[in-house]
């Protein structure tokens, strides 16, 4: 098998980027006038759409908690996003693995105990994918909830970084991640650099972790000033309409 | 002060703002505005909200397209495939449209299985693609009973706000007008299609789109059946029927659907075409704006 050069001699990755470079994104809030938060986040040429409705009551009173909201994730993926047509079934086992690990690292982060019996559901759409859908998922989530008002404790910005070739690098788009590269994706809480997430599933030195962590986690900064700001300027934009 | 007072107290109770009155008698609400010949949305009855359509914007597919229809917001990506031809008919390709209206794009549509309404648009697109042959689908053959290319038409639903079946029908148009698709090379059983460098003239191939359906959708509201042309979410909800003109661009009618409680005259259903006529004719303008 012809493998593709994912390195080239100057050390520049097959998209022309340099190792701990991330690709450019691109997030708006409040795309969807029908959902109470939503975000869209382009990574490159990973583009996802999330949309948050909630807190609301909860759809079936067994799943009532009575002191806190519970959070439901629905992902799906549009048939016309990847390079081969591939049909994925609602009860896709690897679609439900996605939606519990986004799950699981929002329910530290959201407040749920200040919406008791209820319920906040995130919407998730992938439009395009390029690699790293999982970290794109999560942070357009994270933008949602916070267009939505949902309470946080912080944002949750994720990030993957893997071995390619001979050097750790960050950010892997599809060719990257398909060819057999080990590949590393953690969520973190920027503010107190808790890790709320982390993921791999391919086989990796255990001396290069480390490597694939910090630079990861130094991903999940950037991304994170990246999604502030918009939020930020976001909320200026608000602001000045209501002061008018 | 005092006038208001009395006021309050002549009429106890039954003062609500306009939300509240809406909520709780959406189709009351909705008849004070007909009866001035506007909507609560400020359009007047026989008008459309403002359209807009974009092509090639999934490039990961063959063709695609995104349409606005108010705050309705639908993406078709076209994916082709090399398939194994249907038995009955070994030299023509086959198209496979689907409607997602997922729970993304409204607080309406639950999670889980295809919603009826979403099936019903989806036959509907595909009854018009095939029974009015917009295109010929031997142009889809790669080697008769081997190989043929399946176009598998998919649209998305990004946001919901009525009228999906115009807005889905202008998408999966728009997609197939944008679609390429590299030549691909029969030899002994095996299809080659070549990758690599970018797309361009000589390396692949358009559709030939023999007709460009459009459809216009009407809903009758009330008893005195008036027509509120492109319906949002919210007139869908209180009408009493539904009627759809789809026709192409020689003016050839291509299917009707009237659907609901409310019977209609015929010459009612001319209007509707008349209508439809005007409003395919501004919609190819649009298309063809980009």
């Amino acid at each position: 098998m012809s493998r593709v050069e994912l390195l080239t001699p100057e050390g520049l990755r097959v998209d022309g980027r340099r190792p701990a470079e991330l690709r450019k994104i691109t997030s708006t809030t409040a795309v969807l006038s029908q959902a109470d938060g939503s975000a869209y986040l382009e990574h490159g040429n990973t583009k996802v759409l999330a949309a948050v409705y909630g807190p609301r009551e909860a759809r079936h009173r067994t799943l009532v908690v009575h002191d806190r909201a519970i959070i439901n994730v629905e992902f799906n993926i549009a048939p016309f996003s990847t390079g081969e047509r591939r049909r994925r079934g609602k009860n896709d086992k690897r679609l439900l693995e996605m939606a519990s690990f986004i799950k699981q690292s929002f329910e530290p982060v959201v407040i749920t105990t200040l919406y008791p019996r209820s319920q906040v559901d995130i919407y998730l759409q992938v439009i395009q994918q390029d690699g790293g859908v999982l970290q794109a998922c999560i942070n357009a989530a994270t933008m949602a909830l916070i267009d939505a008002g949902v309470a946080m404790t912080d944002y949750v910005c994720a990030c993957t970084a893997g071995w390619v070739e001979r050097e750790a690098a960050i950010d892997l788009n599809h060719i990257e991640e398909s060819s057999d590269t080990s590949e590393v994706t953690i969520a973190m809480l920027p503010k107190s650099g808790k890790v709320t997430l982390a993921q791999m599933e391919s086989r990796l030195h255990v001396d290069k972790l480390e490597a694939l962590f910090t630079l990861a986690g130094e991903g999940c900064k950037q991304i994170h000033q990246v999604l502030d700001r918009t939020i930020r300027n976001r909320a200026e934009e608000l602001a000045q309409k209501l002061a008018v | 002060m005092a006038s208001t007072t009395d006021s309050l107290a002549a009429s106890p109770a039954f003062t609500f703002s306009a939300s509240t009155f809406q909520k709780l008698h959406p189709t009351e609400y909705f008849r004070k505005f007909i009866s001035q010949g506007v909507r609560p949305d400020g359009r007047l009855l026989d008008s459309f909200r403002p359209t807009t359509v974009h092509y090639g914007v999934i490039t990961t597919a063959n063709g695609s397209a995104m349409v606005r229809i108010g705050g309705t917001t639908v993406v078709c990506g076209i994916k082709a495939e090399v398939a194994e031809p249907k038995l009955d008919s070994p030299d023509q390709g086959y198209l496979v449209p689907n409607v997602d209206l997922s729970p993304i794009c409204s607080s309406a549509f639950r999670p889980g299985s295809p919603s009826e309404q979403a099936q019903v648009v989806s036959e509907a697109i595909h009854r018009v693609l095939k029974e009015s042959k917009v295109l010929d689908l031997k142009d889809l053959c790669i080697e008769e009973a081997k190989a043929v290319w399946a176009l598998w038409i998919d649209v998305v639903c990004v946001s919901y706000d009525g009228n999906i079946y115009d807005a889905a029908l202008i998408s999966v148009m728009a997609a197939l007008l944008n679609v390429r698709i590299r030549k691909p090379t029969y030899d002994e059983g095996i299809v080659k299609v070549p990758g690599g460098e970018a797309i361009n003239d000589e390396n692949s191939f358009k559709l030939n789109l023999t007709r460009i359906p459009l459809s216009t959708s009407f809903v009758l509201f009330d008893t005195d059946l008036t027509l509120l042309a492109d319906p949002n979410f919210a007139e869908e909800s209180i009408t009493q029927g539904q009627i759809s003109v789809t026709i192409d661009e020689h003016g050839r009618l291509c299917r009707i659907s009237k659907v609901g409680a409310a019977s209609t005259s015929q010459s009612l259903l001319k209007q509707c075409i008349e209508r439809a006529k005007i409003r395919s004719h501004e919609l190819r303008s649009i298309m063809n704006q980009q």
